[in-house]
């Protein structure tokens, strides 16, 4: 194969990846490293490499739109990037002496519990009374609904730092943003409100990302032949996506995906066990 | 109860850094993924079933921008990379500096913090 019609190929995944990415809610990391694995027989090192930097460009452009319509909390997510950038350095750190199949046996795992988390039912969280910690870190806010600013507290800031740490960890190990794993620290802990704890989680993302992609590149798991493609390719695939997403019913499309990544899970824990990769 | 209102002005200023970070990066990938794939896009794909490391002008500052000067696209490609990298470190700047303007000394020590986390790594790992 000609580096030309591997670029090609690699485009068109990343396309895809973003665009499922982004109709799904998932970002683009968590694609991007099956395929490149399991269909490309790309190295894993290369793809976590790949999917930190697919990782940092979608929840950049999109966080773009929701940090200026105001629904992120901006403090709320600088404070909690404390636990993540410094759980993502030590994950990047775990990952570089990790065997591989470990680490793809818990990527599928990670898979696993992002399924059942999209299953899951949210609840608006009524009459929170915010703990004297949120207040002191002045992390209550507001966010704008149909009716107007609405105005919400939050409790268990302990609670939330605690997951926000091993939600760093994860995406150090994997280079995947774990948005499951930070929207439940927010909205199952902490009583966030579920359009920001997701808006927040997406703002959030890119930096965690960043905090590792440094040891990443530092250590020569960044490929300029496979950045490129994946760049551009998840970027207009997550556009597309975001285009799209405002027309389409995605309650069905989000069904059949919960199947196609239980699959993946399945096949990337079997690989792992079987030490392939 | 006390209700902190965002700055309006920081958002905008911070969506609008965001986004366009990401677009510059991308064209720089666009541009210089061209000139790769014009110069070495018949050549066979290298061995990416192993893990081999990249060469050490592809891992560090210096290397990345010496590379720049002779043409080397790989390096041009690196540059996109790295200004993706800084698309969310600028923000956090943006933010320190915000927080630093409304006297809010709490959050500028909380913001200073994550922007350390970031910049000890890139020194301890030879990036910088």
């Amino acid at each position: 194969m000609t580096i030309l019609t591997f670029t090609i190929i690699l485009i068109i995944s990343a396309f895809l990846a973003g665009f499922l990415g982004s109709l799904t809610g998932l970002g683009g990391g968590v694609i991007v490293i099956p395929i490149l694995t399991l269909c490309l027989h790309v190295d894993f090192h290369y793809a976590i490499g790949a999917a930190l930097v697919a990782s940092i460009a979608t929840s950049s452009g999109s966080a773009s739109a929701y940090v200026k319509e105001g629904i992120t909390n901006i403090r709320l997510g600088m404070f909690l990037e404390i636990a993540t950038t410094i759980g993502a350095v030590g994950g990047a750190i775990i990952a570089l002496w990790m065997p591989t199949n470990i680490i793809a046996v818990i990527f599928g795992a990670v898979l696993v519990f992002t399924a059942l988390m999209q299953q899951r039912r949210t609840t608006d969280h009524v009459n929170v009374v915010g703990s004297n910690m949120a207040r002191k870190l002045k992390l209550y806010g507001t966010y704008p609904t149909k009716d107007g600013e609405k105005s919400y507290q939050l409790t268990n800031v302990f609670g939330g730092f605690s997951v926000m740490l091993s939600a760093g960890v994860l995406s150090g190990l994997l280079g995947i943003g774990s948005g499951a794993l930070k929207v439940l620290a927010m909205d199952a802990a902490m009583k966030v409100p579920f359009k920001v704890s997701t808006t927040t989680s997406n703002f959030m993302i890119g930096v965690t990302a960043v905090a590792s992609a440094v040891v990443y590149l530092q250590r020569g798991y960044i490929d300029p032949g496979i950045a490129f493609p994946i760049m551009i390719g998840v970027l207009g695939g997550s556009l597309f996506g975001a285009k799209l997403l405002k027309r389409l019913n995605v309650k069905v499309l989000r069904k059949i995906f919960v199947f196609a990544i239980l699959l993946v899970a399945i096949n990337m824990i079997y690989n792992g066990i079987m030490g392939k990769f | 109860m006390e209700i902190i209102k965002q700055n309006k002005k920081m958002q905008q200023l911070i969506g609008t850094t965001l986004r366009v970070g990401v677009m510059t990066a991308c064209c720089i990938a666009i541009l210089s993924g061209s000139y790769y794939l014009i110069r070495h896009g018949a050549e066979p794909v290298p061995d990416y079933m192993k893990f081999h490391g990249e060469p050490i002008s592809l891992t560090t500052l210096s290397g990345i921008f010496s590379g720049l000067l002779h043409f080397q696209a790989r390096n041009w490609i690196q540059l996109g990379v790295l200004v993706l990298m800084l698309t969310p470190i600028t923000r956090i700047i943006l933010s320190l500096i915000d927080f630093a303007h409304e006297k809010d000394w709490l959050y500028v020590t909380i913001t200073a913090i994550v922007f350390l986390v970031i910049l000890s790594n890139s020194i301890g790992g030879g990036l910088l």
